[in-house]
Formats: C-alpha cells, structure tokens, sequence
C-alpha cells in the first residue's frame, strides 16, 4: 500500500492555524507523525517551535485532539518514562507514548534524560525533528548546526564567520544505545519517514525508539519557503543527511545514493552558508563522504 | 489493629520500609551519599520480589523526579528520596511538581551544600527550597520517619491540598542510626491508606484528550498561584487532622505542625528542628533538675509555615532562642528564626531572643550546646529584645 493510502484517510489531529512558518519542515512531519499514530496516543512537545507555534494551545484556540503536554526543555524522556511505566502497570501498553522535541532539547539540554531512557530502554517514541538550532527563540546555535552555519550566536563577524564547528552526529549516537528501533527521516523521502514511524511505533512497545528527522526551516535558513522539500532532498542527496534504520536485526541503508549531490551544490542557496569558507565547503564534503561510508559500511553495503 | 513488626532499622532503611507500605506504582531514585541506602534497599526489596511497584533506575535526580512527575501526570502514586546536590540539581522539575499540584512523598537525607566540599549533615538543602511551593517536615527519630512518610501520602493526596510532601530527616545523624522501629502491618497502612485515586486534574490519558500546561496568561496563572497559597494554608488543618488520625489508629501523635516539650509553665524556650531535637530535650530536663522553667518547641513542619500555632506556643514566655542547622545569607541569622521572627512581628518586643546556629556541614549539635543555650537564655530572660547571634 501506497503511503498516500495510508495517510488519507486518517485525521489530521493537529488544529488548523497553528503559527507555525510556512514552509516549516517540523509542522509537516508532526502531522504525519501523528496521523500514523492515530488518537490512542499521549504526545510530549517540549519548548521549542512546536510547542511555540500552539500545538500545546495557544490562547485556548488551538492544539491537538490526543492528549498533549509541554514537558521541561531538558526532560522530556524522563518524563515520559514515568508516565510510560504507569500506562504498562495500568495494562494500557497499547497507548502510544511519543516525544515530537527539537534537537535543543534532544542533542543538547535534553541529552542526558534522552540517553538515560535509551539505555533504560523504555518503551517510547522518540523523534527529534531536527532544524539544527534553536529557531523558535532567533535561530541560535545547537549541536546540530553544521560547520560554518550563520546563527545569531554564531554570526559572519568581521573576525570570525558561522560555526567553528561539525554537529554532532546524533542518530548513530543513539543507535548505540541498543534500542529497540533507531532511524533516520527526511520529508523529502515521505514513503520512508511514514513507513519508520510506522515501525517506530510497533517497536516503541517493547522499548525506546528513536527516529532523528531532517526539519529544514526556511525561517532561520533563509530560503523561499517553497523550497523546504528541494532542500531536505539536496540534503539526503549530498549524504550530509543519509537515510538508514537499526534494530536487533542490524543496519540498513534505506536510501542507495548512486549519483550524490556536492555539499556546495546543497548549500549553495540556503544563506545561512553564506559565510562557507573554502576549507569548510572541503571539510563539510569530507564530513559528507565519511559519514555515508560509516553507514555503508555498517549495514554491509559495498 | 494488626501486631506492628519491631525492628531495628537505620533512618534509611525507616524510610524505605515505609515508602513500600505505601503502595507506590513507581520509584525512581539515584543514589547520593547519605540517601543511597533508601534506593538500595528499595531496589533489595523489588528484585526479592516483595514490593510490588515499577522501579526505574534513572541517571540523575533531575530524571528521579522527571520520572515520578509523568508518573503522577499518569495518575500513579510514586516515591522518590534524595539529599542536598542531588535536589539542588532536581530543582526545575521540583518547582513544577508542586505547581503542577502533582502529589508524592520525596524523602530528603538532608545534607549540608557544597561548597565548601561536603557530605555531611546539614538542613541548607531543604531549607534552601523552602519557597518552591512543597510542603516540608522534619524528622526527630527514626519512628517518625515511617510515621511521617505514611501521614505525608494522607496529606498530599488530600483533595483540599494536592501539593507534593518532602520528609526530611538528617543524613547520618538519622539516616544512618539505627534504632527500635515499630512498622505498621500492611493491612493498617492499607486501612489509613486508601488505594491512590486522583483527586486533581493533570491527568494525561487518551481517553480523555487535554492539553496540560499550556502557556498561561498572568492573570491565569495567578489564580493558579492564590490556588497553591490557600491549599498551602488548608494543609494546616488537615496536617493537625492527620496526626490525630494517625494517633487514634496507630496510638503514635507527634503534635502535628509542632511539638511542645515542657513549655506549659516555661519561661524560657528552644525552639529546634529535626535530630538535634533529642539533644534539646535532654538539656530541658537537665535544666529543670536545676529548677530552671525551661521548655522546647519542635518545628516539624516548615511549610506551610504554623505561624498561628508558633506565636500561640510562645505566648507567655519570657525568652527564646532558635536554634538553626542552616543559615539565611540575607540576615546573617538562621533561617527558621527569621521565620519566627515574622510570625511574632510587633509582639516579639515582648520577648528576649536571639539566633543560635550550629550543626553545619555534619558538626554535631551537643547537650552542652544546648545547656550553654539555656544558661544565656537565663541570663537574658528579664532584657527584652534581640540579643546577640550565639
């Protein structure tokens, strides 16, 4: 069956008119996320564009029609944890416990209750929409900003230009954790993210499971709103963003790159690179290189 | 009433023994010198197969009570225990479990904080909290501390007060003494102690679709704040409600928001909180061998604060002194005198009183300490005013 079936049919459990920007790679993935996910679920959406664009309610206009809560920017998987150990004891393991956090609160503040429910291996959905920086509060930097990013803590100063240095590569991190379920999303690839949530979900009732999406952000990035998809694909394109999942079966490429992309070519029309050095655009391709080697080489693939 | 066990149990494992008649649904804690046997010996009693509840091993305080607050949000009864870095570490989740009005009971090993270096026993860390909207008591004895954490279930869940209780008692001086315990049988606790169901709102459940804590306007959130503020003053009556509950079932009373020791004809008073309290008492009655009119009050509860009852127990005296195991850096005085302080306002005039503080970082509060206290109290009972800090 198609994605598209799948999706159809089902509601969309987000409230039209939330703020969210257009063209925001987070908002898309969050309906999908939970159309996939359906209305026996509890959602935890810490600080950050989510929660600030009023899928927790905003002015009592909007939400979500399942349960949903703002837990602290640093402790959505611990809280989760508890309130998942509860529904096992009440004998509703069924219910479907997910965190939708952006990667402040995951890659970063957040990261040790985050390993800490991992290790624990309890039985979450974790998915980290990734915009590499804290766009909510004015685009400052994250872990996951890459190397050279303009952000308004990592400015183009007359001295000094973007961000000295790579993210941090958080889903191989994760992966391992030894979870249940660990994979990468992309909007751009939507058969893909739909199908990983799909599988997340089965897996996150016998343990955790991570799923770390690309969230391109026309806002923060600077580029046309339109473009979000283009941009989330030149990312999977360029192996900057390779596509994969891991369970107790092991590692697969979801996504054979046969023909990729140059870093330069993904960057080229997205201004926060507009401060790219020559030696980053070098080190940002060899970055891209290895780390699609790293996954060829773990799910087995010559 | 079912026999009640005797046994012979350090502070620590008081606690934990009693967090188990309880009945929690789930415990999370990490360990942290003094508290670390209660989590042990919680673990001990779940992998025996004795306890019956969800024990989640967590990687640090600030998930220990992330965990028992999505527990709580689940409509579970919980129990954590922690002591002094680990609660200063804990502290963003521990303001939102009280005004999330989630109720639990958290022991507190209390503990002198860093720096300098420490691990040893102080009340700074509980103290330092002491506006973050719980409900706060303080431990004598080793007795207490079961009897405290079983009452602190009743108090917290009670539908007209609905904020988290931390039991504090003093790390090493009571945590790791051991002493004669009478623990309740199960079915007594289970009588005093209905099964846990959720008298408050926050509740996340699909069945019944609602956003939890959303942003709040001002004039919302202080509504919810007077809430908090009333229910803190309605736990002054269910707190004195308990103890005589508890003392009518179980034949143990404890004075509920304070204790008064001799005071009935005293003209000089101590007031004291926790441990030390065995020593106070100890020095009244020498005091009164010597023909000397000397009482003490017990401080049990330190929120919500028993001013009424604190100004009633001193009314008459002559002189006082508070004796502090932490300090206020704002009036280089103790905390719990510049309290009581408040609670007197304009009639403290009447009184001779000063601030005693002693007892930091694990030093030990003697009977000579305390004898030294009644003598200058003696000596200053007939000079109205604030006397010097001793």
């Amino acid at each position: 069956m198609s994605y598209i079936d799948v999706i159809k049919e089902r509601e969309d459990l987000v409230s039209p008119g939330i703020s969210a920007c257009a063209g925001c790679g987070g908002e898309l993935v969050l309906r999908k996320v939970l159309q996939v996910a359906g209305s026996n679920t509890i959602v935890a959406v810490p600080p950050g564009c989510m929660a600030g664009a009023g899928v927790i309610g905003w002015n009592f206009d909007s939400g979500m029609k399942v349960p949903v809560c703002i837990p602290l920017l640093d402790n959505t998987a611990s809280f989760l944890s508890g309130l998942s150990h509860v529904y096992q004891r009440k004998g509703r393991g069924d219910v479907n416990i997910v965190a939708f956090a952006g990667d402040g609160a995951s890659a970063d503040c957040g990261f040790q209750s985050l390993s800490g429910a991992a290790e624990r291996n309890e039985k979450i959905l974790y998915i980290c929409y990734d915009n590499e920086g804290y766009m909510n509060t004015g685009y400052q930097r994250s872990s996951t900003s890459s190397l050279g990013s303009m952000t308004s803590t990592t400015p183009i100063g007359s001295k000094t230009a973007g961000k000295q240095q790579h993210q941090k590569y958080m889903p191989l991190i994760m992966a391992m954790h030894h979870i249940e379920y660990c994979a990468t999303a992309s909007p751009s690839n939507m058969s893909d993210l739909i199908a990983k949530v799909t599988k997340g979900l089965e897996a996150s009732k016998n343990g955790f499971a991570y799923l770390h999406v690309f969230s391109p952000c026309p806002t923060g990035w600077g580029y046309d709103p339109n473009l979000s998809i283009e941009v989330a694909r030149q990312a999977v394109r360029s192996n900057l963003f390779p596509l994969w999942e891991m369970d107790s079966a092991g590692m697969r490429l979801s996504y054979t790159n046969r023909s990729p992309v140059s870093v330069a070519q993904f960057a080229k029309n997205i201004r926060k690179f507009r401060g790219l050095t020559d030696d980053n655009l070098a080190s940002l391709q060899a970055l891209a290189d290895a780390r699609y080697q790293t996954i060829c080489n773990l799910a087995g693939v010559s | 009433m079912t026999m009640e066990k005797r046994l012979v149990l350090t502070g620590n494992s008081a606690a934990a023994e009693a967090a188990a008649l309880c009945r929690p649904d789930v415990i999370a804690a990490y360990p942290i010198t003094p508290q670390s046997s209660v989590v042990e010996h919680l673990a001990q009693m779940v992998y025996d197969g004795d306890l019956d509840a969800e024990l989640v091993q967590v990687e640090s305080e600030h998930t220990a009570m992330s965990v028992v607050q999505g527990a709580a949000v689940g409509g579970g009864r919980t129990f954590t225990a922690t002591s002094s870095q680990g609660l200063a570490l804990m502290y963003e989740p521990y303001f939102r479990m009280s005004t999330l009005r989630l109720p639990t009971v958290m022991a507190i090993a209390s503990r002198e904080m860093t720096s300098p270096e420490t691990i040893w026993s102080g009340q700074q860390d509980a103290v330092s909290v002491r506006e973050a909207g719980w409900i706060q008591m303080f431990c004598e004895s080793n007795q207490e501390i079961v009897d405290m954490i079983i009452q602190g279930y009743k108090i917290s869940e009670h539908p007209d007060v609905c904020i988290p209780v931390n039991v504090c008692y003093d790390g090493f001086y009571s945590s790791h003494s051991i002493s004669g315990v009478s623990l309740p049988g199960q079915a007594d606790v289970d009588a005093f102690l209905p099964s846990y169901s959720k008298n408050y709102s926050a509740i996340l459940d699909p069945n019944k679709a609602l956003a939890l804590d959303p942003m709040t306007p001002g004039n919302l959130l202080m509504k919810y704040r007077q809430n908090h503020l009333a229910s803190m003053q309605n736990a002054l009556g269910v707190i004195d409600q308990t103890d005589q509950d508890f003392a009518k079932k179980f034949g143990r009373s404890y004075g509920g928001l304070i204790e008064e020791y001799r005071c009935d004809d005293a003209d000089i008073v101590i007031v004291t909180m926790g441990s030390m309290t065995g020593a106070g008492k100890d020095a009244i009655d020498a005091a009164r061998d010597d023909g000397i009119r000397a009482g003490l009050i017990k401080l049990r509860f330190y929120r919500p604060f028993p001013a009424a009852r604190m100004v009633n127990a001193l009314k008459g005296k002559k002189a006082f002194c508070v004796m502090d195991r932490s300090v206020c850096f704002g009036w280089d005085k103790g905390s719990m005198y510049v309290e009581i302080l408040a609670a007197l306002s304009a009639s403290a005039e009447k009184y001779s009183y000063f601030s005693a503080i002693g007892g930091l970082g694990g030093a030990d509060i003697s009977l000579e300490d305390f004898l030294q206290l009644i003598t200058q109290l003696n000596r200053i009972k007939n000079t109205p005013g604030e006397h010097k800090t001793h």
